[in-house]
């Protein structure tokens, strides 16, 4: 069947209710193309979401999927695929999700290695509640609850991944719709946690992070002629606070997945109509 | 009654007390003697009173008494802290080299083991803990034969030098107390029988019964008392094609081990009330979704951090009540260490048919106290397992809508939708904690709101009607007063029936595993005189229940001291509680 599925056999019938603009739109398609051009398809793929606008993507994606509560998609995606190595395994969420009441879900998912891919769609804003500050947000960003500006740098989770020792990373823009795509492709198919922060501005709550600033001010790492597997290069790039990318950040090209380091290749769905042969072994084990 | 012996060895956490104590349950296992054993320990790594009991007998014996035979002590304090369970006839090894002077009441035979010494002589001091076991061999007039095959199981795996040294060393005490002493005057004698039991703890039974089920992932976070559900699983789930991970924290293992129930693998996660604190957040997720999983909790002493290492049932009502919204789940309460096997079987059973969350509550007391049983109380051929309404690839046809969608979330007269897992064909669905429709997708519709509230409730009607709700029954059963009782307070209970007996009070005993859906009791709470209600909690959250459903006042006995029930402390209380006037209805 996945030779011909297309990326709609990824889209629900269901409307998405985003801001027309948001930048979730093209987060959102890029991801369902990525799906489709890795040799997926609906009834192999996992797709897990967290709350926030960003995690409405669930619905309005056509998969096997749950939405979770709030910042606690990760987990979820590693008992998946813990469970279930044959199924491809994608979590999504937003900045506020993932980095801030996910923050220490992300710092372990990421050192666990667990082959599954995971997109921020980083707006740099809490959208669904209402235009509060998020961990990316800049520190003198005003929002309803920091009307004179934050005052607490951001959360660099770019480099929240590195320190975890993460084994892909890599950042794309909802808008560039090719490179996105592209970029999101080599997450799933790397051997690991592949993990994508998106610029995916809010056009109704950020008025600082938006599309003309990210036109203007992003440098496309493969134009600069930037090796991945070069860890050095990698931090250098990270630690920029000056200038935004795209592209693949690093990869560890001897990545090897959580599941296959621990032995776990079976299908752990099936279950006997008794108990699994060799059960009285373990009742021998008290004697 | 054959005469039952109790034994114990006290000293210091990091002194080897709890392996000693395990090496000497095993060897009596092994002689066809009943074991039930109990431990008193602080919440430290080093240092701190921690002791050992065992009791046993011939007969079955299912719990602790007031009462102490033998001790080891090692240092004075375990002398003092048992004192007042010591009784003429009962003998103290201690080593009489070792810098403190033992005050033993001159009444209490003392025997005095260079235990250092000859351990040093059989290879190394560290097992001057089995020279003190030898010495108890000796006493007791127990074969050392048995005691060498514990030590061979314990030590085996490092060698047969260690084994052969471990085997001198329990000699050398025999030897130096059948020199040194005449205490034929104890009188005590050690019967062994052709039985051969099985020696294990609640926790262990959990897990054990988690693998029976077929459970395959376990996700968990460390915490006192449960965290030996997840040591015996990690090892072991693997040669059944199994995983475990220890998660960053509780949420973390809760939606891991979601993620793996709706992957379709039987999961699970435990821990203890703290944790399910923590766990609560997504409980609700996991009914919503209508997804299959066994929480476990092994209740220790609360609130807070309260007493970490300490028993108490007091989880109860947040069991029961606990979330945001309105939660159908099951909850599930082993009374005995057997059950905790079988009943975490049902528990993966009943979360598979009705999609629900389902909690198994044990506690502290039942955790760490091991007990011995015939291997058949573990059959594994009687394990059934029943995965509810799990579709195919063909099965799934039946349930799509006119537009070829997946009704994961159908609307069906026993509430009960069918579950098709990743990888089914065109089973692809959504699954959230918003209120959704049949398809999964979030709704606010009223009608549909509605619809599917009462379908996820339904399934626990349904359940009420179809599963057995039972009890288990002790005593006599044409007794007036009836006594009720729920999780790991049924051995003490079913002694003190002996106690109570000797007295001549006749009770009726009612042992409840289920506590929501719970078994209907009214008639028999109707036909009583006296009903009282047994728990280890302050506030008597099960005697609520009790009385909120037959709508009558109990008589109650709690206690929360952090210690579970001894059968002749029950049975006075039993007594006492017997003579009270009964409450204004
Ligand atoms: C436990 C909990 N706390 C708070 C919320 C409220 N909440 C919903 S979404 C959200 C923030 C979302 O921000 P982000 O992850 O950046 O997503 P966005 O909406 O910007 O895509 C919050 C705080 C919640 N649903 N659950
Ligand atoms: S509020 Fe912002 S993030 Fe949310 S849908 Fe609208 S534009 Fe997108």
């Amino acid at each position: 069947m996945s030779s011909d599925v297309r990326f709609t056999d990824f889209k629900s019938d269901k409307q998405p209710t985003w801001c027309p603009g948001c930048g979730d739109f093209g987060t959102m398609n890029g991801m369902m193309k990525a799906l489709a051009n890795t040799g997926n398809d609906p009834d192999n793929t996992f797709v897990v979401a967290g709350i926030g606008c960003s995690g409405k993507i669930g619905t309005y994606m056509h998969s096997y999927a749950l939405h979770g509560v709030h910042g606690r998609a990760l987990p979820v995606g590693t008992g998946v695929k813990m469970a279930r190595p044959d199924i491809e395994v994608m979590v999504a969420g937003g900045d506020g999700d993932g980095y801030s009441i996910g923050a220490g879900h992300f710092v372990h998912a990421v050192r666990r290695n667990v082959d599954m891919s995971y997109v921020v769609m980083d707006n740099r804003i809490y959208g669904l509640t209402k235009g509060q500050a998020s961990p990316t947000s800049r520190s003198d960003f005003e929002t309803s609850t920091t009307p004179d500006g934050s005052q607490q740098p951001p959360v660099n989770p770019l480099a929240l991944a590195l320190a975890s020792g993460a084994t892909f990373i890599a950042q794309s823009f909802a808008s560039d719709a090719l490179r996105h795509t592209e970029i999101v492709e080599a997450a799933i198919e790397h051997d690991g946690f592949g993990f994508v922060n998106v610029f995916s501005p809010c056009v109704t709550f950020n008025d600082v992070d938006t599309y003309d600033y990210f036109r203007d001010t992003l440098i496309d790492l493969d134009e600069e002629g930037h090796d991945p597997t070069d860890a050095d290069a990698a931090k250098e790039v990270i630690l920029d606070a000056d200038k935004e990318y795209q592209g693949i950040i690093y990869q560890d090209e001897n990545s090897v997945p959580y599941h296959e380091l621990h032995g776990v290749t079976g299908d752990m769905s099936e279950v006997p109509e008794g108990a699994p042969e060799g059960a009285m072994d373990l009742v021998r084990e008290f004697y | 009654m054959a005469a039952d012996l109790n034994w114990a060895i006290g000293g210091e956490a990091g002194d080897g007390i709890d392996s000693t104590g395990k090496i000497f349950a095993q060897a009596l296992a092994r002689a066809g003697r009943h074991v039930f054993t109990s431990k008193d320990f602080a919440s430290r790594i080093r240092g701190g009173y921690t002791a050992y009991k065992i009791r046993t007998s011939v007969d079955d014996v299912q719990s602790v008494v007031d009462r102490l035979d033998i001790l080891v002590a090692l240092t004075q304090r375990t002398i003092d802290e048992n004192l007042d369970e010591m009784h003429e006839g009962s003998a103290v090894i201690y080593d009489g080299e070792r810098s403190w002077e033992a005050e033993i009441p001159e009444e209490i035979t003392a025997v005095d083991v260079p235990l250092k010494s000859l351990a040093e002589e059989a290879g190394g001091a560290i097992m001057r803990n089995v020279v003190a076991l030898g010495a108890a061999c000796e006493i007791t007039g127990f074969d050392v034969a048995y005691l060498d095959e514990a030590l061979e199981k314990r030590f085996g795996g490092k060698g047969s030098k260690i084994v052969e040294n471990n085997k001198e060393a329990a000699r050398l005490g025999q030897e130096y107390v059948a020199e040194e002493y005449d205490l034929s005057h104890l009188g005590y004698e050690m019967e062994t029988t052709d039985a051969d039991y099985v020696l294990l703890n609640g926790d262990e039974a959990i897990g054990m019964g988690a693998i029976a089920a077929g459970c395959k992932f376990y996700a968990g976070y460390p915490i006192t008392p449960a965290t030996a559900v997840m040591e015996y699983l990690t090892g072991r789930i693997e040669q059944f094609g199994g995983h475990v991970v220890q998660a960053e924290d509780e949420l973390s293992a809760i939606n891991m081990a979601l993620g793996a129930a709706r992957a379709g693998a039987r999961s699970m996660t435990a821990t203890s009330g703290p944790g399910i604190d923590l766990m609560t957040e997504t409980f609700g997720l996991i009914a919503t979704s209508e997804t299959p999983l066994v929480i476990v909790d092994v209740m220790r002493s609360g609130p807070s951090t309260g007493m970490p290492t300490k028993q108490e049932q007091g989880d109860l009502n947040m069991l029961l009540y606990g979330g945001h919204g309105e939660i159908p789940r099951f909850v599930l309460a082993p009374t005995t260490i057997d059950e905790c096997f079988w009943k975490t079987i049902e528990a993966f059973n009943l979360a598979e048919t009705y999609q629900t969350p389902v909690y198994l509550v044990g506690d502290l007391a039942m955790a760490v106290t091991e007990q011995t049983f015939p291997p058949e109380a573990f059959d594994m051929d009687a394990v059934e397992i029943d995965r509810g309404k799990l579709v195919d690839d063909e099965e799934v046809d039946e349930w799509v809508d006119e537009k070829g969608r997946f009704r994961a979330h159908a609307n069906t007269d026993d509430g009960i939708s069918p579950r098709a897992i990743p990888g089914t064909v065109d089973g692809a669905h959504m699954s959230t904690g918003l209120e959704h429709d049949e398809l999964g997708r979030r709704t606010e519709d009223t009608d549909v709101r509605v619809e599917q509230v009462d379908k996820r409730n339904r399934k626990v009607e349904t359940a009420i009607e179809r599963e057995d709700w039972e009890y288990r029954e002790f005593g006599d059963p044409d007794a007036d007063d009836l006594v009720i009782s729920w999780g790991s307070n049924e051995g003490a209970l079913v002694e003190a029936l002996d106690r109570l007996e000797d007295d001549g009070v006749s009770v009726r005993v009612l042992s409840v595993p289920y506590i929501f859906p719970r078994p209907d009791l009214t008639e028999e709470i109707e036909a009583a005189n006296d009903v009282i209600v047994v728990e280890c909690n302050a506030t008597g959250q099960f005697a609520n229940l009790i009385e909120h459903d037959a709508l009558t006042r109990v008589k109650r006995i709690n206690k929360y001291t952090g210690v579970r029930f001894k059968a002749d402390e029950l049975a006075a209380q039993i007594q006492e509680r017997l003579a009270e006037e009964v409450p204004a209805q």
